[in-house]
């Protein structure tokens, strides 16, 4: 298996604290990976040092073995690494179309101060993309007025338009409704069965991860704490004991 | 909100491509158009010359439209273009800056110059406010600074006139014809209305102009999209400058006269509060707003005098909670 993602000891320190610490983790191409662990352990951390928005303390980052380590947000995002936020990063005055179609533009071939031709095939992409997170009958609206999950599933659709090589997926069912958790653990295995991408998954929802994940990573105080099976996570007392018991 | 949800469905594909044809903001400006062409057929002198007046606003509103509405750059120091914009051009066709003569010196080319050199000032300008990061309160008091320093240069500096301006600006003149007219001046400034116009609504309708709105609503998503927001925003803060050059530029030549006030703050905050009122999210509501507020002004300091200002105020409260969106803004955006 080819690697695509590898971060090499890699560290944040804010002051004092060390919100991620010597982090190792390989990430193989075509692979849906879960992080959990507890509140505060690095997570977020994590996900904002692979996409550039803060620059590591110390370590490395290797993005299909190209070091990525600090470089600016919108380099990285260019090299093919799609980011889902933890609060709905949407555009919320902006209709659900054109959210799916903003990203689009970054392939418009014509300048941009064009109108772009109407008989593209992007309307057909934006359409199918919208019935894969099932928003084809809101794409009218402003973004403001969808309902919670579903602007998760904007913003996972988002992701998707620009074909990342890498999507990362900070929490992508809070505030979600059961019903809603299960259908966006079924939209996310669609994804990477699919398009055949490398998916890295923040989640606190236990019952999502056992729905979603082939391998589990667990951090813990922002070191890599045990990776494994869900089988192997769960079974594991110390795992348990700082986080899975403490959430049941 | 709820009957909007339920009611629109929209799988039909001609319905989807209606997301990017907004048929009544451009048919209200057609309209407004055909009356203004026709309106010097009511050869009221007075109102001719109000109206060029209230153009020339109009079009420094809508590029403080384009760059706080569309591109969400809360700048308090518009009028740093507008007040430069006048002043070069007044510089260029004076013949006070040595080497522009001949050619260099016509009305045209002090146009042209102008709106050039300001827009590359806007260049600079953005390059340090958006490369710095700079965002919210703190560029409107970096903006605002560069709006007082503005108006202090322009009144120590004696060679452009100090404290009393400069006067007596030739009339503008294209192969020899020289608009002197009431009516000359007015569909001069109509036609440079409707290309600014034209100009801003195709850059706010293009894919910039929808890319430009996402980095407003939410810069991190639209930066990990692979696009650059401090270029995107210095694109726009150079347009914006551009076209509030040109209308500082038409300033000079329809009152034939230039002062410190059009480059400080003062012009600044009005500009703000004509786009506020007017509808800050459309180009033809901002053009409105100017208007508006400007003809109130006239009526209500004849009116009552000094307390016109204060009935302003009042009408300004009660139009932002009342129309959050501004007054035409509600009414031109779909």
């Amino acid at each position: 298996m080819t690697i695509i993602l590898k971060t090499e000891r890699l560290t944040k320190k804010f002051g004092g604290l060390t919100a991620v610490d010597h982090v190792n983790m390989t990430l193989s191409k075509g692979e849906l990976r879960c992080i959990i662990g507890p509140n505060g352990c690095g997570k977020s951390t994590l996900f904002n040092l692979i996409t550039g928005t803060y620059k590591p303390t110390s370590g490395r980052i290797a993005f299909k073995s190209k070091d990525i380590t600090g470089k600016p947000v919108h380099i990285i995002g260019r090299m093919g690494i799609g980011r889902k936020f933890q609060v709905p990063g949407i555009f919320n005055q902006l209709t659900v179309y054109d959210n799916i179609r903003v990203p689009f533009f970054r392939d418009q071939r014509r300048s941009l101060f064009l109108k772009p031709r109407k008989d593209s095939d992007i309307h057909q992409k934006i359409t199918a993309l919208l019935q894969k997170i099932n928003l084809d009958d809101k794409a009218c609206l402003p973004a403001i007025h969808l309902a919670h999950g579903e602007k998760q599933w904007l913003e996972i659709g988002m992701v998707l338009a620009r074909r990342p090589q890498l999507m990362l997926l900070d929490e992508p069912t809070a505030g979600m409704t059961a019903a809603e958790t299960r259908k966006t653990a079924q939209l996310i295995r669609n994804i990477s069965r699919e398009e055949k991408m490398t998916i890295l998954v923040i989640e606190h929802d236990i019952g999502f991860v056992r729905e979603i994940a082939s391998r589990i990573t667990v951090l813990y105080k922002g070191a890599v704490f045990k990776e494994g099976s869900y089988e192997t996570i769960q079974s594991d007392e110390a795992v348990r004991k700082i986080y899975l018991g403490k959430s049941r | 909100m709820k009957s909007d949800i339920s009611t629109i469905k929209s799988t039909d594909i001609s319905m989807q491509r209606s997301v990017f044809w907004q048929p009544r903001p451009a048919w209200i400006a057609m309209g407004l158009a055909a009356i203004l062409v026709l309106f010097p057929m009511t050869q009221n002198d007075y109102w001719i010359v109000q109206l060029t007046q209230l153009m020339v606003y109009g079009i420094f509103a809508m590029s403080l439209s384009l760059v706080w509405g569309y591109g969400g750059i809360l700048c308090f120091g518009h009028a740093v273009y507008f007040g430069m914009g006048a002043y070069i051009y007044t510089l260029i066709v004076k013949g006070m800056i040595p080497g522009f003569s001949g050619i260099l010196a016509t009305s045209i080319a002090g146009l042209l110059t102008a709106v050039l050199c300001v827009s590359l000032f806007a260049v600079v300008v953005g390059y340090f406010l958006f490369y710095g990061r700079l965002k919210g309160p703190y560029l409107g008091i970096v903006t605002l600074a560069i709006a007082v320093i503005a108006e202090r240069i322009a009144v120590d500096w004696y060679y452009i006139g100090g404290y009393n301006g400069l006067f007596s600006i030739p009339p503008f003149s294209v192969a020899g014809y020289e608009f002197i007219t009431p009516i000359a001046l007015f569909y001069f400034v109509l036609a440079s209305s409707a290309i600014a116009y034209l100009l801003l609504t195709h850059i706010v309708q293009s894919p910039f102009g929808a890319i430009l709105r996402a980095i407003r609503d939410n810069e991190a998503r639209a930066e990990s999209f692979g696009y650059n927001s401090a270029q995107h925003k210095i694109i726009t803060f150079a347009i914006g400058a551009a076209v509030a050059a040109l209308s500082g530029a038409l300033f000079a030549i329809v009152t034939e006269f230039v002062s410190p006030t059009l480059i400080g703050f003062g012009l600044s905050t009005e500009v703000l509060i004509w786009v506020a009122l007017g509808g800050k999210e459309v180009i033809l509501a901002s053009f409105l707003g100017a208007l508006l507020v400007r003809t109130l002004e006239t009526y209500l300091s004849e009116l009552m005098a000094y307390y016109w200002i204060l009935f302003l105020g009042v009408f300004f409260v009660a139009a932002v909670i009342l129309f959050p969106k501004g007054i035409f803004g509600r009414w031109l955006s779909d």
